[in-house]
């Protein structure tokens, strides 16, 4: 039987951009809003538009994120026909090759789309905060008779030129791609999610890969060969909430929006679009008599005794008395000692800040989202240590030690 | 886990004690009874039994079973849903000649068939009135180094206050036990009034599955009702009864007011990590994002599960998933179960809400410590 549609999620990416925090992990397994994980949007996108059959491509640090995937039940992906799978390179008789690029990724598993035999396939990245309904996408390809569709977002003029642009006619017909381009005709920006005919598809991963000069990239490669052949191309407007989540500045930014949801726009508390992730299973939050928790997030197995201002705390961190968190997104398991404070910062899981340390300094403009102080998972900071805004933390720091 | 020789069957019998909270079963078991803000009642003795290898339970139920059979579904998250073994919840089985069951030997008498088919040597026995960390694997050892046919569990406490007294209403068992110094029983006392500490029943107990099939037999010959009034204490000289001392953490629900204060005892630290620093326990998954403390909230000296959306003042209270407290709101003393929402200016103090229960803005509602103000599911006030 066949598939109408299937998703292949882009999931390889590094996220150097993180540093620290994708030191063991993969871009898209990066904790967020409190106890999700980036790829639970993307999955939950699918699930929630009624798509059931999700390749997800990965590549640089699996590990976290295979485990984290597992059979795919908590996104109701655990299928009997379909569900999610975890691509990573593989080994065939002709030898074995890294993905080369976005689009040899999905070359490289023409066989596993081919089993289900798709008319349309979605490609998904899995590096942004997004929460989309594809079905409404799919509908606007299918009315459009598009051979290709991208989704775009509009973004101011002056910014423009950061991004990939889709030129259109007023069908909304693509007739021009500029990627980061000096003079902007256009200011609709490819939100990296495309919608292809599979037919359409497979023919130009074929002949893409049989070009040696190719980068086997979609945006700087394939998009330009359906151009050339005069396909079918149409732009999708979403004017949802849309974050690329891939620097520090902004992944710390979105997760504040998720404190202000009347605001910013990303509302987790969507009874008809959940967010679904793996849960923690800890036992609910507890707060002292004499804690003070103000404007924040808080998830199940924290214990807070301190004070906590402004901030997202993950599940089973602990606040000890005198300790302070402002500004700041701590994830799981971490420990924050007494006298303690935290402030503009990203602290990574199981970390442990030691008594009277301080970490990072709130900016004048709390709307600032630069100069965010970070530490590394697992990491020891020993007490009485400093460490300054905008350290990027990778190693245990000594008692009293400054940074 | 236990060693494949000590393999142990499980049973659980939800509907135990339901007479005695009659506001909180009006809709459900006594094992789904909602707990410290997350849980079911049979959450514990299910994530216990799990955790020591016991992978084949039964739950027999006898009534309101509508949302017990909801809340564990195919049993997947307690790791239930297996090929072999897994979750069986039994429903009454419907016969002209049998009624509902009373006692467990009714209930076990009606399995016989399923009992005579198991594999497992062993079976353990339980009530789901209580929230605890159980070791099965060390009672099973114990029991079989004692080389007794029986072994019930106890702990060291008072009676129960719904046990004392004059009480008519209350037509359910508790028991507790005289032992001999190596730890036999040599008396069952049924419903006794004694004051101070006795060794207090826990309705937990383990036996080999052909003796507990030849008991139940017999029993049911005799017309017999109830497991250890009936089986049980009639026969502690000619069957080895051992006692097993349980000296850890236990919630017991006999009555609403140890509802609220077993409920309340969990915003202490010490009692919160007793129950809870062992294996996991594990329940139902919703889905919930975090919990949301928007400007202007004041939280003091709470038990608060994910879900909720906090504007108000909370203070001294356990709250469930999904609960919604609004602006200007103050909440104290007060167990709000799954979804209730406290409307805008609304002060409640000493009040237990069952699931979706809506209080209006503006509205003022008060128990005391003594007697609780109790809201009934889907109720308006």
């Amino acid at each position: 039987m066949a598939k109408e549609i299937v998703a292949m999620l882009l999931a390889g990416g590094q996220g150097s951009r993180l540093y620290a925090l994708t030191q063991k992990l993969a871009k898209p397994a990066v904790p967020f809003g409190g106890k999700y994980r980036i790829i639970d949007f993307p999955l939950s996108n699918c699930v929630n538009s009624g798509i059931d059959t999700v390749g997800i491509l990965t590549q640089y640090q699996p590990f976290v994120l295979n485990e984290y995937i597992g059979n795919g039940q908590p996104w109701d992906l655990d299928r009997l026909y379909g569900g999610v799978h975890v691509l990573p390179p593989y080994q065939k008789a002709s030898g074995s090759d890294w993905y080369k690029g976005t689009a040899n990724a999905i070359y490289q598993n023409i066989s596993f789309i081919e089993k289900y035999d798709p008319k349309y396939v979605i490609i998904l990245s899995g590096d942004q905060i997004c929460k989309q309904d594809y079905s409404e996408f799919l509908r606007f390809h299918k009315e459009k008779g598009a051979e290709f569709s991208v989704a775009v977002m509009e973004v101011p003029w002056e910014e423009a030129s950061r991004f990939g642009l889709m030129v259109t006619d007023e069908n909304d017909k693509i007739t021009e791609f500029q990627e980061k381009p000096k003079n902007p005709k256009s200011n609709l920006a490819s939100m990296g999610i495309y919608i292809f005919n599979w037919d359409i598809l497979k023919k130009y991963l074929i002949e893409d890969e049989a070009d040696p000069n190719s980068e086997n990239d979609f945006g700087n490669n394939i998009i330009p060969n359906l151009l050339r052949d005069n396909r079918n191309m149409y732009a999708f407007r979403f004017d949802g909430y849309w974050k690329d989540v891939g620097t520090i500045s902004s992944l710390w930014e979105a997760n504040m929006e998720v404190l202000d949801p009347e605001h910013s726009g990303i509302n987790l508390f969507d009874e008809k679009w959940k967010v679904y992730s793996r849960n923690s299973g800890l036992t609910g939050h507890r707060i002292s008599g004499d804690a003070v928790v103000e404007d924040s997030m808080i998830t199940d197995g924290c214990n807070i005794m301190g004070n906590v201002k402004h901030s997202i705390l993950f599940s089973g961190v602990t606040v000890e008395p005198g300790a302070e968190v402002v500004d700041s997104v701590v994830m799981g398991k971490t420990t924050i000692r007494s006298g303690a404070k935290v402030r503009h910062a990203i602290i990574a899981e199981k970390v442990e800040i030691g008594e009277n340390a301080v970490v990072g300094e709130c900016p004048e403009d709390s709307s600032d989202n630069s100069n965010v102080a970070t530490i590394a998972s697992h990491v020891k900071i020993g007490a009485n240590a400093v460490i300054g805004p905008n350290a990027m933390i990778y190693d245990d720091v000594e008692e009293g030690g400054k940074q | 886990m236990a060693d494949s020789k000590n393999e142990a069957l499980g049973i659980i019998f939800p509907n135990s004690y339901d007479t005695l909270v009659p506001e909180l079963v009006s809709e459900r078991a006594m094992a789904s009874i909602p707990f410290a803000s997350r849980y079911r009642l049979c959450d514990f003795m299910i994530s216990s039994m799990v955790h020591c290898g016991i992978s084949n339970i039964s739950l027999l139920v006898r009534q309101n079973y509508h949302s017990l059979m909801d809340h564990l579904g195919s049993g997947r998250e307690w790791d239930l849903a297996r090929k072999k073994g897994g979750l069986n919840i039994f429903p009454p089985y419907a016969q002209k000649s049998v009624k509902v069951y009373n006692g467990w030997i009714e209930a076990l008498e009606s399995i016989k068939g399923f009992l005579e088919t198991q594999t497992e040597k062993y079976v353990v026995l339980t009530d789901s009135n209580m929230a605890i960390n159980f070791d099965f694997t060390a009672l099973i050892e114990d029991h079989i180094k004692s080389q007794a046919d029986v072994t019930v569990v106890y702990h060291k406490s008072e009676i129960p206050d719904s046990f004392k007294g004059y009480n008519t209403a209350n037509r359910e068992f508790i028991y507790n036990f005289q032992i001999d110094e190596e730890n036999r029983v040599t008396k069952v006392n049924i419903n006794s009034k004694e004051s101070g500490i006795v060794n207090l029943g826990l309705n937990i107990y383990v036996l080999e599955r052909n003796l507990l099939i030849n008991l139940i037999d017999e029993a049911y010959i005799h017309g017999h009702t109830y497991f250890l009034r009936d089986v049980i204490s009639p026969q502690v000289s000619s069957l080895k009864v051992h006692a097993y001392n349980y000296e850890g953490y236990v919630a017991k629900i006999f009555d609403m007011k140890d509802y609220f204060r077993e409920n309340m005892k969990l915003l202490e630290e010490e009692n919160l990590d007793a129950l809870f620093s062992g294996n996991q326990i594990y329940t139902k998954i919703r889905d919930d994002n975090p919990t949301r403390y928007i400007r202007g909230a004041k939280a003091k000296n709470v038990l608060v599960a994910d879900g909720c959306v906090i504007e108000g003042e909370v203070e001294n209270s356990i709250l469930f998933r999904g609960v919604k407290i609004g602006k200007g709101a103050k909440v104290k003393n007060c167990i709000l179960m799954q979804d209730t929402s406290v409307g805008e200016g609304a002060e409640v103090s000493y009040v237990i809400t069952d699931k979706n229960v809506k209080i209006t803005s503006g509205k003022t509602l008060s128990g005391n410590d003594a007697y609780q103000v109790f809201v009934a599911k889907h109720q308006t006030v």
